[in-house]
């Protein structure tokens, strides 16, 4: 028997509507890598994490996050994608203690790489670019960002990088959103939806 | 002005944006990740409202509206290229159709930029950077997938071999190549086609994917003049089914 649908693009695929087995056995864990994906909304606010994308390598990342978190919204100025696994996560804090109080180690004055530093300032909300440091190694970052960043607002986790390990959108290619205001039809309120169903239920009395 | 030169030029534009756009939104729930199945479909919607655009532009010269110019015409009143209404095949054929496609309209809208008609040329540097990321998105799927297995790179092969001569038919000249250039609304077709096949080598070159010999090909000619494949009315038919059931329904 083959599936059948109201929707003519499931008919045309001829699918048999008893398969058991699926046709490809996929090994389980055979799937894409997970990068991480930050949005600028405009000029002048932080990049902002949005959420990740599977994807084969960094450049597929880049325009898998393009399309999944900038394709709403009035503007985007900027995006750029880190691989998960590129990314070191402090220990995480909470009841308003900041996570730099756990932080022991004094910079080293080595500055050999160049990291990024994200901060979460709110539990449940994203993490948000805070600042460029320069130093020895991931823990050494740490540190330094300590030295740099604190202030009298907790931190409740920090997020570092490398600075060769993000891939982010160039300055000439803010263009590829310029039509972006203009696709309110990708949001349901566009629709005015609610409006229509009061309309249509005043018109039954 | 010659008028009668600019609309033609104008529908074989947007009715070729309107037909891949439908085209490439049929894989809207079957891509093959889900992160890519959102890429190719927003893509697919800003084709369709780019022909939006166009058609908004052929109705302030006296044409119907744009919904009734999509919506209400026979597939002999269509001036896309065969190309753009081939059934979608595999992944494999959509996507070298989008390559080779949006590298031509790439190329198409920077010349239009510079066009003697103003609406026409803000338009076509409105739309620009939408265009940008399309060939963005295509250039980065070649490199990734004609280098990548064997399957993937017989599969790219035999498509981009198949693709060619439909390609070619983009670049069909109208009856209104000299109008046109002379009154610099538009480089004319042969001046993209040069740019293109330049470009097209250029991103093969960087994958394990061979560009077929030109010279040995014939090109499908005819969609320009509405001479088409019996693949564009069933899908004319179906696209409209909606439509037709409430002409006046506001969305």
């Amino acid at each position: 028997m083959i599936l059948k649908s109201l929707d003519p693009r499931v008919n045309r695929l001829s699918i048999k509507d008893n398969a058991e087995e699926p046709e490809v056995i996929k090994v389980s864990l055979d799937q894409f890598e997970t990068y991480e994906c930050f949005v600028q909304v405009k000029e002048g606010k932080p990049l902002e994490h949005v959420g990740p994308v599977h994807a084969p390598n960094e450049e597929m990342a880049f325009l898998f996050a393009k399309e999944q978190y900038s394709r709403r919204g009035m503007f985007c100025n900027s995006i750029c994608v880190i691989k998960t696994e590129n990314i070191k996560a402090s220990d995480f804090t909470d009841n308003k203690e900041d996570v730099y109080n756990l932080v022991t180690n004094s910079p080293t004055d080595n500055q050999d790489e160049s990291f990024e530093v994200f901060h979460l300032m709110k539990r449940g909300k994203h993490h948000k670019y805070e600042g460029n440091v320069l130093a020895k190694d991931f823990d050494d970052a740490m540190a330094v960002a300590k030295k740099e960043f604190q202030s009298e607002k907790p931190v409740f986790n920090v997020w570092i990088t490398k600075s060769e390990d993000i891939l982010a959108s160039g300055e000439e290619d803010k263009d590829i959103w310029d039509t972006l205001k203009e696709k309110q039809y990708r949001d349901a309120t566009d629709y005015r939806a609610a409006d229509k169903i009061k309309a249509f239920k005043e018109k039954q009395v | 002005m010659n008028t009668e030169a600019l609309k033609d030029l104008l529908y074989k534009i947007a009715d070729d944006q309107l037909i891949l756009g439908h085209k490439n939104s049929e894989w809207t729930g079957f891509g093959p990740i889900l992160e890519e199945d959102i890429a190719f479909s927003s893509m697919a919607q800003d084709k369709v409202g780019q022909s939006w655009q166009m058609y908004k532009l052929l109705n302030e010269l006296g044409e119907s509206d744009p919904d009734t110019v999509a919506f209400m015409r026979n597939a002999d009143q269509f001036h896309n290229c065969q190309f753009v209404e081939l059934p979608n095949g595999e992944y494999d054929f959509s996507l070298i159709r989008h390559f080779l496609f949006d590298t031509a309209e790439m190329i198409r809208f920077n010349y239009l930029a510079a066009s003697s008609y103003e609406p026409l040329s803000l338009l076509s540097k409105k739309i620009k950077g939408e265009i940008k990321y399309h060939t963005m998105h295509a250039n980065i799927w070649m490199k990734q997938l004609g280098s990548a297995t064997e399957e993937s790179i017989i599969r790219l092969q035999s498509s981009l071999d198949y693709a060619m001569p439909y390609a070619l038919g983009i670049f069909e000249h109208s009856k209104f190549e000299e109008e046109l250039i002379k009154e610099g609304i538009f480089r004319g077709e042969e001046a993209i086609k040069a740019d293109w096949l330049e470009q097209v080598k250029s991103i093969l070159d960087q994958t394990k994917l061979t560009m077929p010999v030109i010279n040995n090909l014939t090109p499908v000619l005819g969609g320009r003049y509405g001479h088409h494949t019996d693949h564009l009315q069933p899908m004319l038919n179906e696209m409209s089914e909606v439509f037709n059931e409430d002409p006046t329904a506001d969305w």
